[in-house]
């Protein structure tokens, strides 16, 4: 049982600031997912809680303790690393018994806990082999079984699954909620994919250059992202962003960006002229055949995937602007042929030329 | 007319077979010549046209160098107060003991460099510079100590001067092997309780045992075949196989080829056993980034 706390936490690497000032409160037994590009400060910020790493400033404390002075084996945390990091010269029992034998629990009770955690992450037809003779997906299990075996009050996993294939990716990532449902202990997960975040997470914690940027629900931070970055980096195929500006020619503000040109529904009425980026996710543009719609857009490339169809284009700016069809109802759709879309006035977003959401979302 | 490239190929290979062939004609004769040598009765030691094989072969050499067997009994007296197994009991105790200190303290200290920077890269430089040193410069100051310590002609003296010297080599050996070691090896035991003690003697050290196994060959063969700092350092209670190797070839008692061969055979042997015994190792140790992630 751990609830955690990071109070104006900050890192620095010689003159480079990796984190800056992170505070966060995660309670007990949440999962909270740590998310961003690569340097972020993520993965920083997981080693200074774990203990690797120093805090430049700033405190962490578990239950109310600022632990910031206790070695990582005092911290009574369990880590999974990106590299599964097993020990290659011990069987699979061995690495699993290693963190019972450092507590000197006695033969016959590690025998037991480690046969009940393997029987956990299943396994157990695994404890004579060496880590070498063990898959991608095998040495993860493994690792984690190594962690939980000494019952650890928070889980730190450091981008577990990224050296995965997809498909293994997806089974562990239900195997890491499913663990955390029985353990009921506190997880705190670094991921770079926003698809893993949405899924496994409470609470999600957007970084980005050492600061946290957003931190929220699942929902909350892909309806409500408080700028163009966390609505970019949220939802596969990304929300699309139009930099264009507002122009108020009495009544409602319209919007332009290259061949884009629509008015800005009611609420947006007191948008200010001058530079700005509409948002919209893919799924919130209609495609209408039937000549219905805010703009029409040539076809640039269209993406059959089975479940969906992802369309793209042309708009005009660098980014070919994406729109979803169910099923693959235009997947025969010629390249050249102008659509004519719709957005979706409820699920559009105005960004000012800083990122912040100006308009849109629930705010 | 030009060639094709399988006969290029082949041609290359050619080339490439006999040069090598020659160079390990070149290095392997002297070998040879020895191992003869110590099988040739006393006649054919420099006769000439040379004797290529012993004829017939003896093992009197053997027997009279290392048994102190046959009718050389007062000239082996006379070269040396001491038996040559007795110079084989010192060589193996003084070799191994500080090939072991030297590995053990060599490979604690690399960690030391390789994880906290103990010693900083001009450090380190500095320590391989202290093998550029010619050993004939500390001869004179290091038996002026060891007279004054009473540690003179004594096997502690020998085993400590050597610990001392080929501790660089250990600590430049063994740190490259700790640096392949992933730091999140370490770090995994390191939170599941391990101490920074348990975590070396446990997991570091066993990784890289081949890379230790290594190291201590190259070691053992420094410390086994050192001659200047032996002769200076032993007089007559204690000396080392190569220091009896020298006394075969005095003006005194004449040139006696054949048992000197069979002392020098009898040297190598023991160093090729520990090579065979440790050879699965060594293809590891020698080839580096043993370690699997």
């Amino acid at each position: 049982m751990a609830r955690i706390e990071l109070v104006n936490l900050s890192k620095s690497f010689g003159a480079v600031a990796a984190v800056k000032n992170v505070d966060l409160a995660i309670e007990d037994g949440e999962f909270v997912v740590l998310v961003g590009p690569s340097g972020c400060g993520k993965t920083t910020t997981l080693r200074m809680v774990a203990g690797f790493e120093d805090p430049s400033g700033g405190e962490i404390r578990i239950d109310g303790r600022v632990v910031n002075d206790l070695e990582p084996r005092d911290r009574g945390l369990g880590m999974v690393f990106q590299t599964h990091a097993l020990f290659p010269h011990k069987t699979v029992r061995q690495n699993v018994e290693f963190g019972l034998r450092m507590k000197n629990m006695p033969p016959a009770a590690r025998a037991a806990r480690v046969a009940e955690v393997a029987e956990l992450v299943r396994i157990t037809h695994l404890l004579d082999k060496m880590p070498s003779q063990c898959s991608g997906g095998e040495s993860q299990r493994v690792a984690l079984a190594r962690t939980l075996v000494t019952h650890p009050s928070t889980f730190l996993l450091d981008e577990p699954l990224s050296s995965l294939d997809a498909k293994l990716r997806r089974e562990l990532r239900a195997e890491c909620d499913r663990l955390h449902q029985t353990l009921k202990r506190t997880f705190i997960y670094v991921t770079h994919d926003q698809e893993e975040a949405m899924t496994l997470a409470d609470r999600i914690v957007v970084m980005r250059a050492g600061e946290v940027v957003q931190i929220g629900s699942p929902m909350e931070i892909y309806s409500d992202p408080v700028n163009s970055f966390v609505a970019d980096f949220f939802g596969s195929p990304s929300m699309n962003l139009l930099s264009g500006e507002i122009a108020q020619d009495g009544g409602l503000p319209r919007f332009r960006a290259g061949r884009i040109e629509l008015a800005l529904p009611e609420r947006f009425k007191a948008a200010k002229p001058g530079a700005a980026t509409l948002g919209i996710r893919p799924e919130h543009v209609g495609l209408g055949r039937d000549g219905k719609g805010d703009v029409e857009l040539p076809v640039r490339l269209v993406e059959p995937l089975g479940r969906d169809t992802l369309l793209y284009f042309d708009a005009g700016s660098e980014r070919a602007f994406v729109a979803v069809s169910e099923g693959l109802a235009m997947a025969d759709v010629s390249v050249g042929a102008p659509i004519r879309l719709s957005f979706d006035p409820r699920r559009l977003y105005v960004f000012g030329t800083d990122g912040r959401r100006i308009f849109g979302g629930a705010g | 007319m030009a060639m094709t490239k399988s006969q290029r190929r082949r041609i290359a290979a050619v080339v490439r077979y006999g040069v090598l062939s020659l160079w390990a004609l070149v290095a392997f004769f002297p070998i040879y010549w020895m191992v003869s040598t110590s099988f040739k009765p006393d006649n054919q030691w420099f006769s000439w046209p040379p004797v290529y094989f012993p004829d017939p072969p003896t093992l009197s050499n053997y027997l009279n160098v290392w048994f102190g067997a046959g009718q050389y009994d007062v000239t082996q007296y006379a070269i040396s107060s001491q038996k040559p197994l007795v110079s084989l009991w010192n060589s193996t105790v003084i070799a191994t003991t500080s090939t072991f200190l030297s590995v053990l303290f060599g490979s604690l200290l690399a960690y030391g460099v390789s994880r906290y920077r103990i010693l900083s890269e001009a450090r380190m430089f500095q320590l391989l510079m202290l093998r550029m040193i010619p050993p004939i410069v500390v001869v004179a100051p290091l038996s002026l100590y060891y007279s004054a310590l009473g540690l003179l002609d004594s096997r502690t003296g020998l085993i400590l001067v050597y610990f001392l010297t080929t501790l660089p080599y250990a600590v430049w050996m063994t740190k490259s092997f700790i640096d392949e070691v992933p730091r999140e090896v370490e770090q995994a035991a390191e939170i599941l309780g391990a101490s920074r003690w348990r975590t070396v003697f446990e997991i570091v050290l066993p990784l890289i045992r081949s890379g230790l196994v290594a190291t201590f060959l190259f070691i053992l063969i420094l410390t086994w075949s050192e001659y200047l700092l032996a002769l200076i350092i032993t007089k007559t209670q204690v000396t080392t196989l190569p220091i009896e190797l020298s006394k075969y070839q005095g003006t005194t008692e004449g040139r006696v080829y054949g048992r000197q061969a069979a002392l020098a055979v009898g040297i190598t042997i023991p160093l090729m056993i520990v090579g065979l015994i440790i050879r699965k190792h060594l293809a590891r140790g020698f080839s580096f980034g043993m370690v699997r992630r």
